[in-house]
């Protein structure tokens, strides 16, 4: 039987599409959009925003996994964190060459921008989402 | 009167018939099992959205305590001068009237608006749809191509309903992806204030025996996680009762999977009774959240309506399959009579002649 044993923390990650995972682990990297945030045991209750970025699952049933998310939202409680992503991907998964020219795309909205500060952002999304991409892929290898 | 030959011919013809049919039958109730399963497990996301938004939008003081006013646009109820509808149909026929139904919906709404003096964008999904309502309505004519985000502006109106858009290939597969894009430029229409109001026109579906047309709001969004019917047409039931034969033979379950247990689940996500962290501002987080939930709610109009167009033409299929049998076991007896006579005379013919002798 699967023990619920102690201090261990529920965790899913839910997609529009499915529930992804569902299981336990130890700790729970995630990336808001402040930092990386890591959920142990007993976290104090929290609602955040994950910009893009790896999930990173360490010990539990699940085992270590990673899992990139290009945006999403987390409740985490003392026991359990759930993650809500539009789209998740694997980082083995992920195509270098397109995530390069998805950064092109966006250094290019970026000069194209002009005055309007939402068009820069956006731009800054598109080239936050491209670099962790290719971060993500590089670092899969090893 | 036919001969034996010629009736032999045709049963042949209509029983290559039934076997097409029967096979097609057979392809929309295993899509339909599909659909219905995607359906089922899209729930979960869209359900939690749901749950945090509504404990949000109590929490966070949404009116601003200096003006009164609400602090999210897309909260904010404007009077309807110009609305967009997105119509959603299905690429294929075959459907019974699936489609037919649906328009005949989307004409009603419009018809009706018509004493209100609404402006109507047109959003067509499904290639039926598209190709009837391009048909009756002209396409909005744009000056600028070149910036998508200006478009709207840049636009001369022509007639009072204008199809502005349609999305093809969009249900082929479905992605949220790509119906988040769609519902992104959808929230960013109603925040410009382009649109008053954004209408979805589908086909609701539950079960097979439990669905209806409806046309549902979802912009501006009036309370979390309630559906904002505008008007809703049931099944009849006779349709109901065809559906249900249809479905049982197919081994199509009636009954809508239970969900109960994963949706209670769901609803407690971002609602337990503990002062949260807000690592955001709650405003912001509400910010980010409430387009995604009308993206989800886009997702599952097309969800549902992709289970009930399987439905439509497995029910249709079924119909003709009955129908092909009808005819078969019909043509067989003239066939049999036919033949009998032939037979028949030829004996008389024979008897006679040897009465003559």
């Amino acid at each position: 039987m699967a023990e619920a044993t102690q201090n261990e923390l529920r965790v899913r990650l839910v997609t529009p599409d499915q529930v992804f995972i569902d299981g336990t682990a130890d700790a729970v990297d995630l990336p808001s959009r402040s930092g990386y945030i890591e959920a142990l045991y007993g976290h104090a209750p929290l609602l955040a925003e994950l910009g893009a970025g790896e999930v990173r699952l360490h010990g539990g049933s699940v085992g270590e996994q990673r899992y990139f998310v290009a945006w999403g939202f987390v409740e985490v409680l003392p026991d359990r964190v759930t993650i809500l992503a539009e789209s998740v991907v694997k980082p083995g998964a992920i195509n270098p060459a397109e995530a390069q020219q998805e950064l092109e795309r966006g250094q290019k909205m970026w000069s194209e921008a002009g005055e309007e500060s939402r068009r820069y952002s956006e731009a800054n999304r598109v080239i936050r989402e491209a670099e962790e991409r290719i971060a993500s892929a590089a670092s899969s290898g090893k | 009167m036919a001969n034996v030959l010629d009736l032999r011919r045709r049963i042949r013809s209509v029983k290559n018939t039934r076997q097409i049919t029967k096979a097609m039958k057979m392809v929309s109730a295993a899509k339909l099992r599909r659909a219905q399963q995607r359906a089922m497990v899209a729930r979960p996301y869209a359900q939690m959205l749901a749950s945090v938004l509504d404990s949000l939008v109590r929490r966070v003081d949404i009116y601003d305590p200096e003006t009164g006013e609400l602090r999210h646009p897309l909260l904010v109820a404007r009077p309807e001068k110009r609305v967009a509808v997105v119509v959603v149909t299905g690429d294929k026929g075959f459907a019974g009237a699936f489609n037919i139904n649906v328009l005949k919906a989307a004409q009603h709404f419009i018809d009706d608006s018509e004493g209100r003096h609404l402006e109507i964008d047109i959003e067509a999904v499904g290639r039926k749809g598209k190709d009837f309502l391009r048909r009756r309505f002209v396409a909005a004519r744009f000056v600028d191509q070149e910036q998508p985000e200006h478009v709207q502006q840049a636009r001369q109106r022509q007639a009072r309903v204008e199809i502005t858009g349609d999305h093809p290939g969009i249900l082929e597969k479905l992605s949220f992806d790509r119906i988040g894009r769609f519902g992104q430029e959808l929230v960013n229409r109603y925040i410009a204030q382009d649109v008053d109001a954004v209408y979805v026109v589908f086909n609701e579906f539950q079960s097979v025996i439990s669905q209806r047309i409806v046309v549902e709001r979802i912009l501006p969004i009036m309370e979390v996680g309630k559906h904002d019917i505008a008007s809703a047409t049931e099944m009849e039931a006779e349709e109901r009762e065809r559906m249900a034969e249809a479905a049982t033979s197919a081994q199509v379950s009636l009954q809508a999977t239970d969900t109960r247990e994963a949706d209670e689940e769901a609803r407690k996500f971002g609602t337990a009774q503990v002062d949260y962290i807000y690592e955001q501002q709650p405003r912001k987080l509400l910010a980010e959240l409430l387009p995604r939930y009308v993206s989800t709610q886009l997702y599952h109009a097309m969800l549902e309506s992709v289970a009930a167009e399987h439905a439509a033409r497995m029910t249709a299929m079924d119909a003709a399959t009955n129908n092909a049998s009808d005819m078969i076991d019909s043509l067989t007896l003239i066939m049999n009579r036919v033949r009998q006579a032939a037979i028949t005379k030829e004996i008389i013919e024979i008897v006679s002649g040897a009465a003559a002798i």
